[in-house]
């Protein structure tokens, strides 16, 4: 008689059954195991089998394989996210997971096409099909008008992109930024007047026309001029326009941390000033304002003796 | 020297002088130092005229004279003065509002001739001023002569420089021409003169106070041969500290429009005590104390010592850093920082010329650029919360008439345009040079005009200058009301609508050139600060 071997064998655990097991590991330690884990846990199956069932587990959606400094994780992926990409195939997966990565400041054809390696049709077709299933969206960015960035559905663009309050659908909004640029300067014009006419010791008049960002904003956000909400940058990107415009000066003093508008510890000062010289005398004079004059010389056809302007100007 | 300028050398020189000095005086400037002969060469005119219109030229200071090596006198043009004859009627006016009709009087004296004695400019003035008080009083030689020392203690008239006459004179032959040399501390010394009389009235018809009748006429002129006691002194304006009391006039006024008309005139105190410490191209003051600056304030400002402080602090920590605290002794050592002064002025000037040209906006972003030093155009967009096209308009249109300039950093070897950073930068002196020969230019551009309206009407102004001269002799011989009126209505009354309109054009741009002219002075006052410094 042949002698029947007897093969000991570990017991060939049935694949669903170390599936469950490690499904179960995971729920465990939420945060991911390692395939050393899995190992100690389950030290009878082979590595193959446990390769095997990480993978079938991985296919069905049902494990996040995430890469650590350690090595690699394995994590339970969300039930919910699992059951959106039912059907997706896995270039869809990965491309769907770099567009995840990018958060809300989304990202560009060209760079899924560099993270993810595959041909520029094949992401095409991929992101047609993923905007149809309404998981991802595609944003214009203000800053180049033809590009276009993906991100997922339900995130809120980040400002870089939409360029925050002052655009609306792309298009700047230069009326509303003019209405707030003026409604700031009255504000602090009053103020300098107020200041002005209290004729008390000078320290204390100039402190007193001073008003810090925080004033200002509270003042617009009172007005109630904007139908978007504006926060302290915005108003202070308004009054930094208006220190160009000549018309508003800024100073920084250290303030406590803590008091109403400080950040860091100073805070930032506007007041209305007034330029430091009339209309320069060139400008008073056609020339200074004469479109052609260069071309302007004795003798020629734009001179002196025949100028159109200077008529005009002495006939004022 | 530019063409602009040459060609507003040459329209002034002739205004003043007439053809022959233009013609000379235009070649010095264009041709630099040149001796005699060269110069009658070249401008093919006989020797005796080029000696006289170079004799009016070194009198008016227009031209200086040289003695080189091999005993060779050159003499050389002097563009920048000729150029300040446009501001005359700015130092007429400065001297009027602080010295009243007699040193307006004295100034333009010395202005139209150069250089005058101080006993000739006396009698003249008291002449004229005789001629313009009412019947009876006469102008008092004293109140002259008091009003020119006061001219000369605050500097505004100086010594010319005198002949030098060395120790041993009689070795040698007389050099060629004369040098000139003045010593500093006599350059305001007042000669004692007794000047003692009173002005004559020009007028023919007058009767003066010895009762000479008309025939003993002739012996006028035989006072003058009486010797001067002051000759070989004469006296010439001070241009420089003229333009050391318009420096400050500017800096008061922006103060003022800035803070409040405390601090201009706390800042006006300031500067009224440096005026005679700190030369006129000084770029700091020297450091005044703030007990100093409380003694000398004006009269009757009464406002305390701590508010006095108070005010100091604010100038001193304004952002316009015209004031800048020093120390602190005696109550606070201040100091007047002009170079940042007349900075701050230049760049204002600048910025009001664009606003003007272009429009706010362009402003907003040339101030802008000016602040953030470099800028590339999407950081332009942002921060001036500007449109694109419209941004890139405006820079463009800036950049074509060299206000703002391009700064390229390239990223690659190759400079290729796609990977080179473009940045926007504004150079405030190529600026502020462009800015000042477009001032030139259009000088002389309303000075043309000015001619050419004039000539345009001569016929007219002939006329009208007729008309008058026999009113005036119908008028002495006795005429009826019926006669006049007759004359009067040689002028026909669209004629007359002609001559006012001239009038007021002629006047229109004779005011506008001065205008032109404080800006000319803002700019050419930073240049030469800035020059000078390094």
């Amino acid at each position: 008689m042949a002698e029947v071997k007897v093969k000991v064998q570990t017991p060939d655990a049935v694949p669903v059954e170390i599936e469950n097991r490690i499904i179960e590991l995971c729920h465990q330690f939420p945060h991911g195991i390692t395939d050393q884990v899995i190992q100690n846990e389950m030290p009878h199956i082979e590595a193959q089998q446990r390769a095997v069932a990480i993978n079938r587990l991985l296919s069905m959606g049902q494990l996040d394989l995430l890469r650590s400094s350690t090595g690699l994780l394995y994590r339970i992926k969300d039930s919910q996210n699992a059951g959106k990409m039912k059907g997706s195939d896995n270039q869809e997966k990965l491309v769907y997971q770099i567009i995840e990565d990018a958060g809300n400041k989304g990202i560009w054809s060209r760079d899924i096409r560099y993270k993810s390696n595959l041909p520029l049709t094949e992401i095409n077709k991929i992101l047609k099909n993923l905007e149809s299933k309404k998981l991802i969206k595609a944003v214009k960015s203000v800053a180049a008008s033809k590009k276009k960035v993906y991100m997922l559905y339900n995130l809120q663009p980040d400002r870089s992109v939409t360029g925050g309050a002052w655009y609306s659908d792309q298009d700047f909004e230069s009326e509303f930024v003019e209405v707030l640029n003026q409604q700031c300067f009255k504000f602090l014009q009053s103020k300098a007047e107020t200041a002005r006419e209290s004729k008390q010791n000078p320290m204390i008049q100039r402190n007193s026309s001073f008003a810090s960002s925080h004033e200002v904003w509270k003042y617009i956000c009172e007005l109630g001029i904007s139908k978007v909400e504006l926060s302290m940058e915005d108003i202070e990107t308004i009054l930094n326009t208006l220190i160009y415009d000549g018309k508003v000066e800024m100073t920084i003093i250290a303030a406590k941390e803590g008091t109403v508008g400080s950040v860091d510890g100073h805070m930032k000062l506007y007041r209305a000033v007034s330029p430091i010289i009339p209309p320069t005398g060139l400008v008073r004079a056609p020339c200074g304002l004469c479109p052609v004059f260069d071309d302007c010389h004795e003798g020629g056809e734009i001179s002196p003796s025949n100028c159109i302007y200077m008529t005009e100007w002495l006939e004022f | 020297m530019t063409q602009a300028e040459i060609k507003l050398c040459s329209l002034l020189l002739q205004e003043h002088f007439g053809e022959i000095v233009e013609k000379i005086g235009v070649h010095l400037i264009r041709t630099g130092s040149q001796p005699l002969r060269v110069i009658v060469h070249d401008t093919a005119t006989s020797l005796d005229q080029v000696k006289k219109a170079l004799c009016v030229l070194i009198q008016h200071n227009l031209v200086l004279y040289q003695v080189h090596k091999r005993g060779v006198v050159e003499y050389e043009a002097q563009c920048n003065r000729v150029l300040r004859m446009l501001r005359y009627p700015r130092y007429i006016y400065t001297t009027k509002a602080l010295y009243g009709d007699t040193g307006e009087l004295i100034v333009e004296e010395l202005l139209l001739n150069g250089k005058m004695t101080m006993s000739a400019v006396v009698k003249k003035v008291a002449d004229r001023l005789t001629e313009t008080v009412e019947d009876g009083k006469t102008m008092d030689y004293a109140e002259v002569s008091n009003t020119f020392v006061q001219l000369a203690d605050t500097r505004f008239v100086q010594r010319c420089p005198m002949v030098h006459i060395p120790e041993n004179s009689d070795t040698g032959p007389s050099p060629p021409a004369p040098s000139l040399v003045i010593n500093e501390k006599d350059m305001y010394l007042v000669p004692k003169l007794s000047l003692i009389g009173k002005g004559k009235r020009r007028r023919s018809s007058d009767e003066d106070a010895a009762g000479e009748p008309k025939a003993k006429r002739p012996k006028r002129p035989m006072d003058s041969k009486e010797p001067i006691p002051d000759d070989g002194i004469y006296w010439q304006a001070n241009l420089d500290r003229f333009h050391q009391h318009f420096r400050d006039q500017a800096i008061v006024s922006a103060v003022a429009n800035r803070m409040d008309q405390t601090s201009s005139e706390i800042m006006r105190a300031m500067l009224r005590m440096s005026e005679v410490t700190t030369s006129s191209d000084a770029p700091f003051t020297q450091p005044l104390s703030s007990n100093e600056i409380f003694r000398s304030l004006p009269v009757g400002y009464n406002i305390s010592k701590q508010v006095l402080d108070q005010y100091l602090t604010l100038l001193a920590d304004d952002p316009l850093e015209f004031v800048g605290k020093s120390g602190d002794s005696g109550g606070g050592m201040y100091i007047i920082n002009f170079c940042k002064a007349l900075a701050s002025l230049a760049i204002a000037t600048l910025e009001s010329v664009i606003q003007e040209r272009f429009g706010s906006r362009c402003a907003r972003i040339f101030r802008l650029v000016l602040q953030k030093k470099h800028l590339e155009q999407k950081q332009v967009e942002d921060f001036a919360m500007i449109p694109a096209k419209e941004a890139k308009d405006m820079l463009y249109k800036m950049l074509s008439e060299n206000f703002i300039s391009l700064q390229e950093i390239p990223k690659t070897p190759d400079h290729a345009p796609s990977r080179t950073f473009y940045l926007y930068t504004v150079n405030v002196l190529s600026a502020v040079r462009m800015l000042l020969h477009r001032c030139y230019k259009s000088v002389s551009n309303l000075i043309e005009r000015r001619q050419f309206e004039t000539k345009e009407n001569k016929r007219l102004l002939e006329k009208s200058q007729r008309v008058e001269a026999i009113i005036a002799s119908v008028q002495a011989t006795g005429a009826e009301e019926a006669q006049l009126q007759e004359i009067e209505e040689m002028i026909t009354a669209p004629e007359r609508q002609q001559l006012e309109t001239l009038k007021r054009n002629v006047n229109k741009l004779d005011a506008s050139e001065i205008q032109v002219d404080e800006t000319i002075f803002l700019l050419e006052s930073y240049i030469e600060s800035t020059t000078k410094r390094q």
